[in-house]
């Protein structure tokens, strides 16, 4: 492969002596800066390795406190993986300390999401009893201040299948499922379109079905036809649990089929961008997984993809006017892809929209994180920063790609909070309106 | 592997500009790029060293007492030919101040004293010669003896207000910090000081410790988002005039100087990449085409009609050295610098006057293209900027801002085909 990778071993996993203690890291990293509990990346990254030793017990109990988000990797001008040596610690130290019932639940909802769909105003009523939060909190350790997500009655995947099928029967009386304005060079029918694949995250396909709902539409109307390969959970509950093996299972199974659709020439792209981060720079070299960098190279935000396509002038850009006030925030996991912030630079070619990017570091999610009841206290009060912005800025939406840091701004403002998908398609498609 | 659509797609990211290096210069260099309309890609491995030395605006600390700045570049401009100062030249250094200044509006503005270098002091109880400072730190320009009471916290290691007192001839106090069992960070002390309640605890113990000071000194953590709402607040609590005084890194105006850039540049739509770290560039011939950036494991392309150097000296990347000599890793230019390792220090450590390590760096013309030793243009598309210029000695001479903001907006200006 010509412009392929760099050879692997170039790039070390564990570089701690490159690290000059300068402290940069300590600037930005959202847990120390609200608690002393947790010595900050400086101290718990490069500083602690260096007394850490394969085959004598951990020390350091904090270490379960890093919330992952890897902004503390992307100030090092000297290039210290810390986020990654904090992950690995933790992995040692829950191997050795256990981990509770709690963790494996919060890991595992790719195994029980249907469930929760199929019986989903039951599941949805016991969630927000204050009962059953008492006890999940009593016995699981899951904070009942926490509210839990909702389940949607019917699945994404539900919802495409039948989608599939409506296309499909326009297709038979040759009309095109859209209508493609201006612009040559696209394919009205849809048999001959270009495919991508979609890579759309378990959280969505139960939760937010709405996101991927979007997320099809934009790329219907910009003339592809998604397909959906098979795919389990991408496996980030479980590394950012310190599971290394259950997430090294999941990559497992999700390698060889996304392969299987990029060989036959369609590429990859994400909505979550915690299950894209995950897939994209994880699975290759923290995992060890085989052929992950073949997967990685063809595996897009969609956002970034929209860019592309718009750098090509490929992108519809009939936009209809939104007089909307909103706030976009960009999750960690999306600038720790280094792709900049596509999603802002497309949305604000949307007449109407006023859009302020969020200056704020981390929403305080982290994940399964912000679900732990001794995690609780910590990830609100790193949230608290990012809801004194938004109050500021008094936006009518937020917008964010990453459904932790919507569940959290949801849960800390009351506001309504969407995937810029949404709005995107909105913007783009005439049967929809928006509504508040 | 068949090949997908997006591959030859993706070659085409294509700006007018790329900033490398997203220190002060890098930043500036974007921002200067910006206002004449240039699409701007700035890409950065890390922060640079903002939020490691920079506190206030440094230009040429080094002057003597009293004299105007203004004067005291003209001089040093005749005096030192070679030095990157000369080559931007007295009026675009001043624009190029006024241009950051204006990226900080009241309530948070930088000014001068007077259009010279002031001296503040430092958490080692020192008096230290800048030029543009924060209004947080006016306040210690002003100290007298026995007037200002500086004020440090138990478990925060980079700041003993005793010490600093001792050797300003004033009092300290060391306050307890309040739930706290661990040590504290700057940064994490930075945002307890945003938070009401914890500034009044803190007012009303310091107002209990105060006789007859006038002054109040304190580290420079007084918020990251709203410093001046908290110094205000503080003065009508205590009945004192409060300021900050620069301490050890991480440093919280550094880091406000970074914020405000970086809520600047992606407001006016430049592609913002932190974190990104440049491994290789591409030329042909003399041109530079492009930049590859390897995010493990994949490398993306990107591609420009120009670009700015401003990768920082050997903290930011920018040069690196091995055991014979110092070289620039991403462009692979030239590096002036001594000719043996034996001549990269002085015998003496303490000798009094600069290392000769320090004046290594890249060559350039009048332009900040970069040169060879004999002059020859090396890359007609590229520009330097920044510490990582030769001919400078910016630890000594207090000048490491000055320098970044000027040759940043120089190159960005030149790069933009808009000089003199």
């Amino acid at each position: 492969m010509k412009d392929g990778p760099m050879k692997k071993q170039s790039w070390p996993k564990k570089n701690v002596d490159v690290c000059i203690r300068c402290a940069t890291c300590m600037a930005v990293c959202p847990v120390s800066r609200v608690t002393s509990k947790f010595p900050g990346p400086k101290q718990a990254g490069p500083g602690a390795e260096r007394f850490r030793r394969m085959g004598e017990p951990s020390v350091d109990d904090w270490i379960d406190l890093c919330i992952g988000c890897h902004l503390c990797d992307m100030v090092c001008s000297s290039g210290v993986n810390i986020s990654e040596l904090n992950l690995l610690a933790k992995a040692k130290y829950l191997d050795e300390k256990g981990r509770p019932f709690r963790d494996w639940l919060l890991t595992h909802s790719y195994l029980y999401g249907w469930v929760g769909s199929f019986l989903s105003p039951f599941v949805n009523f016991l969630f927000r009893n204050s009962m059953i939060r008492w006890v999940g909190e009593a016995i699981l350790k899951i904070d009942r201040r926490r509210k839990l997500p909702d389940y949607e009655p019917s699945t994404f995947r539900q919802w495409f299948k039948k989608h599939r099928s409506q296309v499909h029967q326009i297709k038979e009386g040759d009309h095109p499922p859209f209508k493609k304005k201006g612009k040559e060079g696209f394919e009205h029918h849809f048999m001959e379109r270009k495919k991508v694949g979609y890579f759309y995250g378990c959280y969505m396909n139960t939760n937010e079905v709405d996101v991927g709902r979007a997320t099809v539409q934009v790329l219907e109307v910009n003339g592809f036809e998604v397909i959906l390969p098979l795919q389990k959970c991408c496996g980030i509950p479980m590394l950012g649990n310190g599971n290394f093996k259950g997430a090294r299972k999941m990559a497992c199974y999700n390698v060889p089929s996304l392969l299987k659709t990029i060989v036959s020439g369609s590429d990859i792209i994400f909505s979550s961008t915690s299950c894209g981060h995950m897939i994209k720079h994880e699975y290759s070299h923290l995992l060890s997984i085989p052929r992950a960098d073949e997967v990685a190279l063809h595996l897009f935000d969609i956002f970034e993809f929209l860019r592309n396509l718009k750098e090509l002038n490929g992108l519809d850009t009939h936009f209809k006017e939104l007089p909307l006030k909103a706030a976009y925030f960009a999750p960690c996991h999306l600038r720790a892809l280094g792709i900049g912030l596509p999603a802002l630079e497309i949305l604000r070619l949307i007449p109407g929209l006023t859009l302020d990017n969020i200056e704020a570091d981390c929403c305080g999610m982290g994940g399964t994180f912000g679900f732990k009841k001794e995690k609780y206290e910590i990830s609100e009060e790193i949230g608290r920063d990012l809801a004194e912005v938004i109050d500021r800025l008094k936006p009518e939406i937020i917008l964010s790609d990453c459904e932790g840091c919507r569940m959290q701004i949801r849960h800390l403002t009351g506001l309504k909070v969407s995937h810029p998908i949404q709005i995107l398609r909105d913007a783009l498609l005439p049967e929809t309106k928006f509504t508040l | 592997m068949n090949p997908c659509i997006l591959e030859p797609l993706k070659e085409r990211m294509h700006f007018d500009l790329i900033v490398i290096g997203m220190g002060l210069s890098g930043l500036m260099a974007a921002k200067t790029a910006t206002e004449i309309g240039q699409k701007t890609l700035i890409i950065g491995k890390g922060m640079g060293s903002l939020c490691l030395f920079s506190n206030t605006i440094d230009v040429l600390g080094q002057l003597p007492n009293g004299i105007k700045m203004k004067d005291g570049l003209s001089h040093w401009i005749k005096d030192y030919p070679g030095h990157p100062y000369a080559k931007v030249g007295v009026e675009k250094i001043e624009n190029a101040l006024s241009s950051f200044l204006s990226l900080f509006p009241p309530p948070y503005p930088f000014q001068t004293i007077d259009h010279r270098n002031c001296l503040l002091p430092t958490g080692a109880g020192t008096f230290r010669p800048t030029y543009l400072i924060p209004i947080t730190m006016v306040g210690g320009s002003l100290i007298k003896e026995g007037q200002t009471l500086f004020v440090g916290f138990k478990g925060f290691k980079d700041f003993y207000a005793q010490y600093v007192a001792d050797q300003l001839k004033c009092r300290g106090v060391t306050l307890p910090l309040p739930n706290t069992s661990y040590e504290m960070t700057a940064i994490a002390l930075s945002r307890l000081m945003e938070i009401k309640s914890f500034r009044e605890n803190i007012g009303q113990e310091i107002k209990k410790h105060l006789r007859h000071e006038t002054q109040v000194g304190f580290p420079a953590f007084l918020g990251l988002n709203h410093p001046i709402q908290v110094k205000e607040n503080l003065e009508e609590m205590m009945g004192a005039q409060v300021f900050e005084i620069p301490i050890l890194p991480p440093s919280i105006p550094g880091k406000r100087i970074f914020n405000r850039f970086k809520e600047w540049l992606i407001q006016k739509g430049v592609t913002f990449s932190l974190g990104s770290s440049v491994s290789k560039v591409i030329t042909k011939g003399k041109r530079c085409e492009g930049i590859e950036v390897f995010h493990p494991p994949v490398t993306t392309s990107f591609f420009a009609d120009r670009f700015i150097l401003a990768t920082g000296r050997f903290i930011g990347g920018g040069l690196r050295a091995d055991r014979e000599k110092v070289f620039e890793p991403i462009c692979h230019l030239p590096v002036h610098q001594p000719r043996s390792r034996e001549d990269w220090f002085e015998k003496n450590f303490f000798a009094g006057h600069s290392q000769p390590i320090h004046q290594a760096g890249i060559l350039t013309d009048l332009s900040l293209r970069p040169v060879n030793e004999r002059g020859d243009q090396i890359l007609e598309n590229v520009w330097i900027s920044g510490t990582i210029l030769a001919n400078h000695h910016c630890i000594d001479e207090k000048s490491r801002e000055g320098i970044e903001i000027a040759t940043g907006y120089m190159a960005a200006k030149q790069a933009s085909g808009i000089s003199t």
